[in-house]
C-alpha cells in the first residue's frame, strides 16, 4: 500500500522530468532563434525601373563623331532600360538647340537632359526653364557655366589633351616651321579651353615653331574644306595644321591630298578614326587624337540615369561599361585621349 | 484523499515522504532550472559572438571578392591584348597563334607567375578563341563545350558572375575546390564585347577569412548562395551540393539551436554584405557545453551519492524512531495479556531512551502494586483463618462450653445466658468476612466479648480493662488486630502469674494517629527476644514466619494497608510486663487506606 503511493510519487516526479526536457522536443518549429541582429529582408531582384527618359542633345547631328556618340547613347538606352531620346541641330548653332530643347521639353516629359552646348551662356534661360519643370540637367562634350547643369561630363582633361596635340605637331615637323589651327565655332567652350592649352604648350617649348592661323570650322565639313584650302593657299610655307574639332582633320587631309601637299604638310588633330582610316594609312595625316564617342554616349546615359536615381557620380567610381571615371569639383572626366596612328586605326570603329 | 492516507500511514514511511519532499525535489528542480538558465546563457553568448565573427569573416570575404573582381581590369593596360581581342578574323594559323601565344603569355605573367595565389587559372573566351593559363592541369573546359555550357554571348551588363563548384565541369589536377569567377570583357571606346573572362579561384580564402572561428571546437562552416548552393564546406566532398534544409534555415543575422530531443545545434549565420551569400557557422551544444555538462555529470553524481547516502541516514533515523514504538507497542500487547516479565532494553539518553525507561518502571511499579495487593489479600484471609480457627478452636470451644456447663449445674442461669450470647456474638463477628475494615468500636466490643468469656472460665485470675479515651465512633480499623495480642497476653500470664491484667488504652497520637495500647502483666519478654521480634516487624513483611506468627501478621496486614509507618511496636520488661502498642492513622474511611 505504502509502497505503491511511493512508487506512484516517484513516477509523478520522473514525469516532471521527463516532461521539462520534452517540452522542448515538441514545439513545431525546427529552429528556435537564440540571437537576432537583423532579420535579412527577401530581396528582390526585379529592379524598381521607373520609366525613364533622358535627352541627349549634341552640338550637331550627321557628323561621325557625334554619330558614335549616338551609338553608345542608344546602346546604353538598351542596357539600361531607359528611353533615350537623341536630338540636335543640323549646324552647330546655340539658337537651333534652344529651338530643339524647347520643343522637347514641350513634347516630352522629360527626366534628364544632357546638352552638349554650343554656347556657355546662350542656352541659360532654356536650361533654367528646364530646370524649373522639373528636368535635371547635365552637360557633356562641351560645358555651358555652371549655374546651368548639375556636372559636366568631360571626356579628357583640357590641359593634357591640348598640349598633347601640340605635342603630336611637333613630332611630326621636327619642331619648327609654320602652321595653323583650325577649329570649330569660336563660342564653344570646349574647344576654346583646348585652344588655350595647345597655344600654352606652343609657346612654354616650341620656339621655332611658328603659328600662323586659327580658322574657324562651324563644325561643318564642306566650310572646313574650304578654310584648309584657303591656309594651305595663303600659307606656302605651311608645315602643319592641328584639327581642333572633330571636322578639321578630314577636311585639312582631303585638301592636302588634292593639293599634292602630301609629306608636306602634317595633319593631326581631333577627329574620329573612320574618317580618318584611309588618310592615316596613305599617309596623309600622321596621328589623329580622340576618345571614344560611343563611351561618351554611353557614360552620358549612364550617369544621366544614376542621376534620376539621385545618385551623384563620385570620384573612382565604376561605371559598368564604362570603367573607372574620375571627378574634379563638378567635372567627370571619362578617361585618357588616345592616339589613333596607321597601326592601330583598324581596331577602333567609329 | 492523500492527506488522509498520508495521515494514517505509518511513522516511517511519513518521514521518509517529507525528507523527499523537503530535500531530494528541491534540490533536484533548483539543479535543473540552474543547469537550463546557464546553458540558455552559455548559448546566448555564444550566439551572439559568433555572427560578430561570420560578419568580419564575410566582410574580409567580400573585400577579396572585390578585389578579385577587378583582377580582369589591368586586362585594359595591356594595348597589344586589347588589340588581339579585337580582332575577330585571321588570314592563316600561324597569325593566331601568335595571338594565343600573346595573349596566353600575358595571362600567365600577369596572373600566374606573381600576384594571388589563390588563382588557380584564367580563361578568355573571345570570339571563337580561348586564351588559357592556369597552374595545374585541367579538364572540362574546351571550346567545344560553348556556348551549350556558358554561352559565348553572356550579357553580364558589366556585373560579375561567381560560377559555383558543382556548376561548372571544369576540374583541376588534385582536385582542389575553386569558384570561378565570369566577366564580360568589354571594349569600352567602341562599346563592343571582347569576350568573357573566367577566372578560378582556390577556396583558401574563404578558409582563411574563416580561421579565426576555428578554434578548440570543432565547428562546421559553409558558405551558400541564395538558392541554398553550397559554395564553400568544412567538409570538402559537399562542396557544390545542395544544402537541403537552407529553405528552412530563418533568415536573420544570427543564431538559432535546433529543437531536437537530443543532439541539437547551435548555428550562426550572416548575410554577405551586398551580395545573397549567406555563411554559416554550425556546433553542436553538447561541444559547447562540454565543460558545464562535466560540471553537471559530477554534481548530479555528487547529488546522487548525496541523496543515497542521506536517504540511508533518514531510513536508519526512521527506524530508530519507528522500531522501538513498534517493539514498545509488542510489549504493551505482552503485558496487556497479564505478562509482567517484560523489559525494554533500550539505553540511549534521547526521548525514546526515556520512554523506554519511564515504561520499565511503569510495568515494574505495576507489577510491585499488584503483589503488595495480593500478599494484603493474602495476610487478611490469614487472619481471618487465624481468627476463625481460634474462635472454632476445641479448646475454646470446649472450655467455653464446659464452663457454661458448669454454669448450668449451679443454676446461674444469667451467666449462662449472657454466655451463650457472648459466644455468639463473637462467631457473627468472625463469620463476617466482607469488610477489611471495621468500626473500631466493633473490634473493642469483639475484644470485650473475648475478655468477658475468658474471665467467665478463669473467674478472678483475669482482670480486664478496656479504656476509649478517644471515644469518636467514626475511626475504622482492621479486623482482627486485638486478638492475637490480648490471646499472647492471657496465654503467657496465666503460665507465669496467679492473676492476669490486661489494659486496652485508645489514645490519639500526634499527626492524626491512632494508638492502640495493650498492657499486660505478665512475664515480659526477653531482651534479645524484643529486639528481635521488633527487627521481624521492620524487615519484609510479605515474609511469613511461624513463629509470633500472630503478632507480624497484625503487623504486617496494618503496614501493607498504611505504609511503613504504622504497625505493631513492642515494649517488655522481665518480670514486670509486656505493653503492645498498635500505631493507626486516624482513619475515618470504611475502605482502609485505600484511596
Amino acid at each position: 500500500m505504502i509502497n505503491k503511493r511511493i512508487f506512484l510519487f516517484i513516477i509523478i516526479f520522473i514525469g516532471l522530468f521527463v516532461s521539462g526536457c520534452n517540452m522542448k522536443g515538441t514545439t513545431k518549429d525546427p529552429y528556435q532563434i537564440v540571437y537576432q541582429s537583423e532579420v535579412i529582408a527577401e530581396q528582390n531582384r526585379s529592379n524598381i525601373h521607373a520609366d525613364y527618359t533622358i535627352a541627349v542633345v549634341p552640338k550637331v547631328v550627321n557628323i561621325p563623331y557625334f554619330n558614335a556618340v549616338e551609338k553608345g547613347v542608344k546602346e546604353a538606352g538598351k542596357d539600361l532600360d531607359v528611353r533615350v531620346i537623341f536630338e540636335g541641330p543640323n549646324i552647330a548653332d546655340s539658337k537651333q538647340q534652344i529651338k530643339i530643347i524647347q520643343n522637347l521639353l514641350d513634347k516630352e516629359k522629360l527626366d534628364v537632359l544632357a546638352l552638349s552646348a554650343n554656347d556657355p551662356e546662350a542656352l541659360l534661360p532654356v536650361l533654367k526653364k528646364a530646370r524649373e519643370a522639373g528636368v535635371k540637367v547635365i552637360t557633356w562634350d562641351s560645358d555651358t557655366v555652371p549655374e546651368g547643369r548639375d556636372f559636366f561630363v568631360n571626356m579628357v582633361n583640357p590641359e593634357i589633351l591640348g598640349r598633347h596635340l601640340m605635342d603630336t605637331l611637333a613630332w611630326n615637323t621636327e619642331e619648327k616651321g609654320d602652321f595653323a589651327i583650325m577649329t570649330g565655332s569660336r563660342n564653344a567652350s570646349n574647344l576654346n579651353e583646348w585652344l588655350y592649352w595647345i597655344q600654352k604648350q606652343y609657346e612654354d617649348f616650341y620656339p621655332n615653331m611658328n603659328l600662323v592661323a586659327i580658322k574657324e570650322t562651324n563644325d561643318d565639313p564642306h566650310t572646313a574644306y574650304i578654310r584648309a584650302k584657303e591656309l594651305i593657299a595663303t600659307y606656302p610655307n605651311l608645315k602643319g595644321i592641328i584639327g581642333n574639332s572633330s571636322v578639321g582633320p578630314p577636311a585639312a587631309a582631303e585638301a592636302v591630298n588634292e593639293l599634292g601637299k602630301k609629306g608636306e604638310i602634317a595633319v593631326v588633330g581631333l577627329s574620329s578614326p573612320n574618317p580618318m582610316n584611309e588618310y592615316l594609312k596613305k599617309d596623309i595625316a600622321q596621328i589623329i587624337t580622340l576618345w571614344s564617342p560611343k563611351k561618351l554616349g554611353y557614360l552620358t546615359v549612364s550617369l544621366s540615369k544614376n542621376l534620376a536615381d539621385g545618385n551623384d557620380p563620385y570620384d573612382e567610381q565604376q561605371i559598368p561599361g564604362v570603367g573607372i571615371i574620375r571627378m574634379q569639383n563638378d567635372m567627370v572626366i571619362m578617361g585618357q585621349p588616345i592616339d589613333f596612328t596607321k597601326e592601330n586605326v583598324d581596331q577602333y570603329d567609329f | 484523499m492523500i492527506f488522509n492516507r498520508l495521515r494514517n500511514s505509518r511513522l516511517m514511511s511519513k518521514l521518509m515522504i517529507t525528507y523527499f519532499l523537503l530535500t531530494v525535489i528541491p534540490i533536484s528542480v533548483l539543479g535543473f532550472v540552474a543547469y537550463n538558465q546557464y546553458t540558455k546563457s552559455i548559448e546566448k553568448q555564444v550566439g551572439e559572438y559568433i555572427p560578430k565573427l561570420l560578419e568580419q569573416a564575410n566582410i574580409n570575404i567580400n573585400n577579396q571578392l572585390n578585389e578579385y573582381r577587378s583582377l580582369p581590369d589591368s586586362l585594359y593596360n595591356a594595348n597589344q591584348v586589347i588589340e588581339v581581342l579585337r580582332k575577330d578574323s585571321y588570314q592563316n594559323n600561324s597569325n593566331l597563334f601568335r595571338d594565343e601565344f600573346l595573349v596566353n603569355n600575358y595571362l600567365s605573367k600577369m596572373y600566374m607567375n606573381s600576384g594571388n595565389n589563390d588563382i588557380l587559372g584564367v580563361f578568355i573566351l573571345s570570339k571563337n578563341r580561348l586564351f588559357t593559363s592556369s597552374k595545374a592541369d585541367y579538364s572540362g573546359f574546351q571550346l567545344e563545350n560553348f556556348p551549350s555550357t556558358y554561352g559565348e554571348n553572356l550579357d553580364l551588363q558589366g556585373r560579375t558572375e561567381f560560377i559555383l563548384p558543382n556548376q561548372s565541369d571544369l576540374a583541376f589536377q588534385g582536385d582542389p575546390p575553386f569558384i570561378l569567377m565570369m566577366r564580360e570583357l568589354r571594349d569600352y571606346e567602341n562599346q563592343e564585347t571582347l569576350g568573357t573572362i573566367f577566372v578560378a579561384i582556390r577556396l583558401t580564402f574563404i578558409e582563411q577569412a574563416m580561421e579565426s572561428l576555428y578554434e578548440d571546437q570543432k565547428p562546421t562552416i559553409w558558405l551558400t548562395n541564395e538558392e541554398g548552393v553550397i559554395i564553400y564546406h568544412t567538409k570538402r566532398d559537399r562542396i557544390g551540393t545542395l544544402d537541403p534544409r537552407f529553405r528552412n534555415y530563418p533568415k536573420i543575422n544570427g543564431s538559432f539551436r535546433t529543437t531536437d530531443f537530443n543532439d541539437n545545434q547551435l548555428i550562426s549565420t550572416n548575410k554577405f554584405p551586398n551580395m545573397n551569400w549567406y555563411s554559416y557557422h554550425r556546433i553542436a551544444l553538447e561541444d559547447l557545453m562540454k565543460e558545464t555538462n562535466q560540471v553537471r555529470n559530477g554534481t548530479i553524481l555528487v547529488f546522487l551519492i548525496f541523496v543515497i547516502l542521506s536517504s540511508v541516514i533518514s531510513v536508519i533515523l526512521a527506524w530508530n524512531v519507528s522500531h522501538p514504538l513498534q517493539k514498545l507497542a509488542r510489549l504493551m500487547k505482552r503485558v496487556e495479556k497479564g505478562d509482567f516479565k517484560v523489559d525494554l532494553p533500550i539505553n540511549k539518553k534521547d526521548e525514546i531512551g526515556l520512554l523506554a525507561k519511564s515504561f520499565n518502571s511503569m510495568i515494574q511499579e505495576i507489577e510491585h502494586l499488584i503483589k503488595m495487593n495480593y500478599q494484603i489479600e493474602l495476610r487478611q484471609k490469614d487472619a481471618e483463618l487465624y481468627a476463625l480457627q481460634s474462635q472454632i478452636n476445641p479448646h475454646f470451644m470446649y472450655n467455653t462450653l464446659e464452663t457454661i456447663g458448669y454454669a448450668v449445674e449451679e443454676e446461674e442461669k444469667e451467666i449462662v445466658s449472657r454466655m451463650v450470647a457472648l459466644l455468639g456474638r463473637m462467631l457473627r463477628y468472625s463469620l463476617n468476612n466482607k469488610e477489611k475494615v471495621v468500626p473500631l468500636k466493633q473490634e473493642l466490643g469483639h475484644i470485650e466479648d473475648y475478655l468477658t468469656i475468658q474471665q467467665f472460665r478463669f473467674e478472678d485470675r483475669i482482670d480486664f480493662q478496656i479504656k476509649d479515651i478517644v471515644g469518636n465512633d467514626s475511626y475504622y480499623v482492621p479486623k482482627f488486630i486485638l486478638q492475637p495480642i490480648v490471646e499472647n497476653a492471657i496465654k503467657y500470664g496465666l503460665e507465669a502469674n496467679y492473676k492476669v491484667r490486661i489494659k486496652v488504652m485508645i489514645e490519639e497520637g500526634k499527626n492524626n494517629k491512632l494508638i492502640i495500647k495493650i498492657e499486660d502483666n505478665g512475664p515480659g519478654i526477653k531482651e534479645a527476644d524484643l529486639s528481635q521480634l521488633n527487627l521481624s516487624f521492620k524487615s519484609n513483611p510479605m515474609i511469613r514466619r511461624d513463629e509470633n506468627f500472630g503478632l507480624i501478621n497484625v503487623h504486617a496486614r496494618i503496614a501493607l494497608i498504611y505504609g511503613e509507618n504504622y504497625g505493631l511496636e513492642v515494649e517488655s520488661v522481665i518480670g514486670k510486663g509486656t505493653t503492645v502498642m498498635i500505631r493507626l492513622p486516624a482513619d475515618e474511611s470504611e475502605r482502609g487506606g485505600e484511596k
